[in-house]
């Protein structure tokens, strides 16, 4: 059913997370704690109600969005390290629909809008990638960086609550909120909407033309050109349907959880995105296991640092791990593969 | 029977999906000119990069002299006088002559103006006319080649190893580089050879070895044999005799009309020089000259991919000077690349979706965008199976392929796909003897059924077995269009080397 | 006040060019050092613990040194040794030293009562030089950070054009098989390259936190080691490029630094904070031509 190259994958990456979580383990023997007790701790919280486990699918869904973002653009061989800003983008579009329009047609509005901004400000780099050739992995950097000011300029100006006393904006009327798909927990629309974007992702790469394309520009741009494609028309479409993913994370974010914008939330998905597109190796359909699977280790880490006293950045340090071990994975299933080869040669001729 | 000076004893090394090496012995005495002979994949290479370090054989010993020793980087190599010439040469062509020659021999701070003299001095020497402070990407390929050589003797090498060095001279660089071997070798030093060409090798060599499938199949002093007998050992199958067809005078209505085509890069030297030729239906129009006089930019300005400066291209009477590569295909223009890694194929797409690179944008295999997998892996199957085509099947990768598969799916893509005209570039480089008689069966079959046929060439037998007409590039500018009845190898020589049609003819 | 801010300019700038500096030369071997955002953050962190902890902000730099030299090291075995991708694995260790800063900041100093302090690196005004009208002031009453540039700088341009070492980086990332068929390891090159840059960016990276705050928050990099990275595609893979846009960039800091200070400003703060990411935008899409080393980034194979 499943093709030796997958298998290998699938077993590579099982390893490279359980020697992160034991090099995380070893790291919680430095706070003179029983790493077993303190996993154990780990591994049952996320799973002591349905409201818990409903929190694994709410951390995950934006993670699935900046994930794809990164994945998209991957693809292409274009690098978007900007999905933590474009994400701020579509989290300032979001909120602001929703404060303007206090009702439910806020919602596919925001939606709508949310994914063009996003869109637009990914899509500059792609333009900037085209005409200019500039290099999009620094532009896409410092995007995040303007990106985040630019938040904290309207949360403490246009945007702030009438109140006055916190950077932030007023709550979103109920009517703006992401409806519950799960009584008793926190789990919203957005994570079927996360999704489907990751299922029409994957349709797009691998069923049409045009991820076909874009396929081809990232794996042999010059062999694309000489086929007729125009790379400069992938480099910013992809970045705009990109930044338009990591946009969408704005929508899930402010009207699925928080039901507002603040300062400092959310601070590193960009960041876990790229981990998580890396651990999927770029497919969609892995994205949304790898982010439950990140998803988890949030909410369980959370809870373990109030419980045993372990500080949550602790998950941060995990997640750092698991991504180191599963690049070292990639290495090391090259080397299997050509061992494997060269032996089967070797003996075959003796 | 004196020791040899070097000495390879059974010798084996194997990649990961190929046999490079079997048991390879051979030796080499002072003052000789040996020839490693063999197809392209013969494993060549593979020995000779063993014996100068670039590469650790999983079997087998190197002796100096008699004595075992081991070469494990090419820095051993060196220490033991050993130079190696690679096809492709390993220069830094943003730096200059001097600072490639210097690199690793040369510790501390610089005296660039010291270093300039002594390797300028080397050259005068040597009676090579390079300037030593110009820049690697500003000399032509010969000179290039003669900065390798340069770096060897500056090493005072004893043993040279050239791989394939003749690939990219004129004939007239080829009998200098052979006089140049053989003053080298008469000082007592040992020269190795590798090529595919049965001609030089009777030229120069002292004696010779066949190799074949990585293993070693003849040795034999050049005395005791020639060429027929060369080849019989360098094949394994014998290679039917290809009928060219008729020499029609005038073949077919013209196709393809180039006029005044001219590409002139800015403050630079043209690259392609008012530069005017028609192709008839029916008809092979070779196009001759060394690699890098104009040859890719005519392919890359026909195909799209360049803009013309001035001139027009006209397919079947339509001006297409303007048209993006897109429309070119839609027109049906065939190209198969010289570089198939590069331009043809994409390596980790599997052949169904190498076939779609071409035909995406056409109706048939798309609709609404989705493509129509099924369609596509048939048509695949159907072409893999025409080409003769050894692969497990539409969904195999690219790179699982062996390089002549992999030519002769870009082969049978274009020809497929095509209109009325079609280009090959090189289309036989690095392939072995069977595979490039299937693209030549291939060429003679497209020119049967009428279609305008480009041939791009460095090999002269090619240009000499396929076309009916040639045209000789040199410096971007046609030096003569001939009928290949009209020219033999001399004449075709000088003008590759820049003579004219008048002194030549 | 402009010698205040030219003053300050040259203050910021020292980190930036500590970092784009050791980033010229590992580019140049074909390693992009992306890790260096993280390598930065250890040392600022490093160097902030060793000080506290031992009193002495010489350890504190040594320390630093020594935690830049571990993290690029791990960079460097992944990237050239097991030739993994460049961008994806700076990516995975700068996630993985921001947890790591954060979590031993606890198990270190546990939740303090109050914020730690440590007292940052002193001016230390150079004789004569410091008395220079308007010009001695600005360069000759800094640290001793800043002063290792103003040594650096032309140290780098000579190793690099003049010395045989500089041959060698520099075609390591023109044409490594030049360099491997010379003889030397291409490999050995570009470890020891990056693992220098990153004794250098780790004791940047301490700028921060004991050369200029004297306190260590896990955000206090915010960037600005991508900006030193910026600066070396910037000034063109060259010490005196890096050099003359670093400075530049330390001037652009110092300014908005003063602008904030100044709060009776019409234009928000944050447009100051950002100012140095848009220039780096706006000059990375208006440079017309590079000189980038032509294997950069990519991974160079050798058979034995």
């Amino acid at each position: 059913m499943m093709d030796k190259k997958t298998r290998d994958i699938l077993i590579t990456n099982f390893f490279a997370v359980v020697l992160g979580l034991i090099l995380s383990g070893i790291m919680i023997l430095f706070l003179k704690k029983n790493p077993f007790s303190v996993f154990g701790i780990l591994f049952s919280s996320m799973f002591r109600d349905g409201y818990t486990i409903g929190e694994i699918f709410v951390k995950a869904t934006p993670l699935i969005f900046t994930a794809l973002a990164f994945a998209f653009t991957f693809k292409a061989n274009l690098f978007n390290i900007g999905a933590q800003g474009q994400f701020y983008i579509g989290s300032i579009t979001a909120v602001s629909v929703s404060l303007l329009i206090p009702s439910a047609l806020a919602i596919p509005v925001a939606i709508v809008l949310s994914f063009l901004a996003g869109g637009l400000w990914g899509g500059f780099i792609g333009v900037s990638k085209a005409k200019f050739k500039a290099n999009e992995f620094l532009i896409s950097m410092m995007s995040t960086y303007v990106a985040l000011n630019l938040m904290n300029y309207l949360l403490r100006t246009i945007l702030m609550e009438s109140k006055g006393e916190y950077p932030q904006t007023e709550s979103l009327a109920k009517s703006t909120w992401l409806f519950k798909i799960v009584p008793h927990t926190r789990l919203h629309f957005g994570f079927i909407l996360a999704i489907l974007a990751a299922v029409t992702v994957w349709l797009i790469l691998y069923r049409t033309t045009f991820g076909f394309r874009i396929r081809a520009v990232g794996q042999n741009q010059e062999a694309a050109r000489m086929s007729g494609v125009n790379p400069e028309i992938i480099y910013i479409i992809s970045f705009i349907i990109s930044g338009g993913l990591a946009g969408l994370a704005g929508v899930t974010e402010v009207n699925g959880v928080q039901h507002m914008l603040l300062q400092g939330f959310n601070p590193s998905i960009g960041a876990l995105g790229i981990g998580i597109a890396i651990l999927a190796n770029g497919n969609p359909i892995g994205i949304i296991f790898a982010s439950i699977l990140f998803g988890a280790l949030h909410v369980g880490g959370t809870i373990m640092g109030q419980l045993s006293g372990v500080p949550s950045s602790i998950i941060n340090l995990m997640e750092g791990f698991v991504m180191v071990f599963v690049i070292i994975s990639y290495f090391v299933r090259r080397k299997w593969e050509m061992t494997r080869d060269k032996k089967l040669l070797m003996e075959g001729n003796v | 029977m004196s020791t040899p000076f070097f000495e390879l004893k059974n010798i084996s090394k194997y990649f990961a999906k190929v046999i490079a090496n079997k048991d390879v012995s051979l030796s080499v005495d002072r003052g000789e000119v040996l020839a490693l002979l063999g197809e392209n994949g013969a494993g060549k290479s593979t020995c000779m990069k063993i014996l100068y370090g670039l590469y650790q054989a999983d079997e087998g010993e190197i002796f100096k002299e008699g004595e075992r020793i081991s070469i494990r980087t090419p820095r051993d190599a060196m220490r033991y006088k050993i130079s190696m010439i690679q096809q492709h040469f390993s220069l830094v062509s943003a730096h200059t002559v001097t600072e490639n020659i210097i690199l690793g021999n040369v510790k501390g701070k610089i005296n660039w103006k010291e270093a300039e003299n002594t390797i300028q001095q080397l050259a005068h020497r040597y009676g090579f006319n390079v300037d030593v402070r110009k820049k690697i990407q500003d000399l032509s390929v010969g000179e290039q080649q003669k900065v390798e050589i340069l770096k060897s003797l500056y090493l005072d090498a004893n043993l040279l190893i050239m791989d394939e060095p003749t690939a990219v001279l004129t004939p007239q660089e080829i009998d200098n580089l052979m006089e140049f071997v053989e003053n080298y070798s008469r000082k007592g030093n040992a020269v190795i050879f590798i090529t595919h060409k049965l001609k030089e090798v009777m030229h120069v060599a002292n004696r010779i070895i066949v190799m074949r499938s990585g293993r070693i199949h003849g040795n034999v002093l050049k005395e005791a044999t020639n060429e027929m007998e060369l080849s019989r050992m360098m094949i394994e199958h014998s290679i039917e005799e290809l009928d060219k067809g008729e020499d029609k005078r005038e073949a077919g209505e013209v196709c393809l009309s180039v006029q005044g085509l001219t590409v002139v890069p800015r403050n630079e030297f043209p690259l392609l020089h008012d530069v005017d030729f028609d192709i008839h239906k029916g008809e092979i129009f070779g196009i001759a000259g060394v690699s890098g006089n104009g040859q890719q930019e005519l392919c890359m300005t026909l195909c799209g991919a360049m803009k013309p400066t001035s001139g027009s291209i006209l397919l079947n009477n339509e001006d297409i000077t303007h048209l993006s590569i897109r429309k070119r295909i839609t027109l049906g223009i065939g190209y198969v690349p010289s570089d198939r890694h590069r331009y043809g194929m994409v390596m980790d797409m599997n052949l169904s979706e190498n076939m779609f690179l071409k035909a995406s944008y056409s109706k048939e295999w798309n609709k609404n965008g989705i493509i129509n997998r099924k369609k596509l892996a048939e048509t695949t199957s159907r072409m893999l199976h025409k080409y003769d085509v050894k692969a497990p099947g539409p969904y195999a990768l690219a790179r699982e392929l062996s390089g002549g598969n992999q030519q002769k799916v870009i082969v049978g893509r274009e020809v497929e796909f095509c209109g009325d005209f079609i280009i090959f570039d090189q289309p036989t480089r690095g392939l072995d003897l069977g595979a490039i008689n299937n693209v030549h069966s291939a060429i003679l079959k497209e020119k049967k059924n009428n279609k305008a046929i480009m041939l791009v060439s460095t090999e002269l037998s090619e240009i000499f077995a396929l076309c009916d007409r040639v045209a000789v590039f040199y410096k971007g500018k046609i030096q003569g269009i001939f009928r290949t009845s009209e020219l033999d190898s001399q004449k075709i020589g000088l003008l590759m080397a820049g003579y004219t049609h008048q002194e030549v003819v | 006040m402009l010698i205040n801010l030219f003053s300050r300019a040259v203050l910021m700038s020292t980190p930036l060019l500590l970092g784009s500096l050791s980033e010229v030369f590992s580019e140049r071997t074909g390693v992009m050092v992306t890790a260096i955002e993280g390598i930065f953050l250890m040392g600022a962190w490093a160097g902030f613990t060793a000080a506290y902890i031992t009193g002495s902000l010489a350890m504190g730099l040594l320390y630093a040194a020594l935690s830049g030299l571990l993290v690029a090291m791990l960079y460097a075995y992944i990237v050239v040794t097991l030739k993994q991708h460049q961008i994806v694995t700076g990516t995975a260790i700068n996630i993985l030293i921001l947890g790591l800063c954060s979590f031993l900041q606890r198990v270190v100093f546990g939740v303090p009562q109050s914020p730690l302090t440590v007292e940052p690196l002193q001016k230390i005004a150079i004789p004569l030089l410091s008395k220079i009208p308007f010009i001695g002031p600005i360069f000759f009453q800094q640290n001793i950070l800043t002063y290792s540039i103003y040594v650096l700088v032309p140290l780098g341009y000579f190793i690099l054009y003049k010395t045989s070492l500089g041959l060698v980086i520099r075609s390591t990332g023109e044409n490594p098989e030049a360099v491997d068929v010379s003889g030397i390891s291409v490999s050995r090159v570009r470890f020891v390259t990056v693992s220098i840059s990153g004794i250098i960016c780790g004791i940047a990276g301490a700028f921060y936190s004991i050369g200029y705050l004297g306190m260590f928050t896990t955000n206090m990099i915010g960037g600005r080691g991508w900006i030193a990275f910026a600066i070396c595609f910037l000034g063109n893979w060259n010490p005196i490029g890096a050099f003359v846009g670093t400075l530049i960039f330390g001037l652009a800091e110092a300014f908005a630094i003063l602008m904030q200070a100044n709060a009776s400003t019409i234009l928000p703060n944050e447009l100051f904070i950002s100012l140095p990411y848009i220039l780096t935008i706006v000059l990375t899409i208006s440079r017309k031509s590079f000189n980038v080393p032509s294997k950069l980034g990519v991974a160079y194979y050798e058979e034995h």
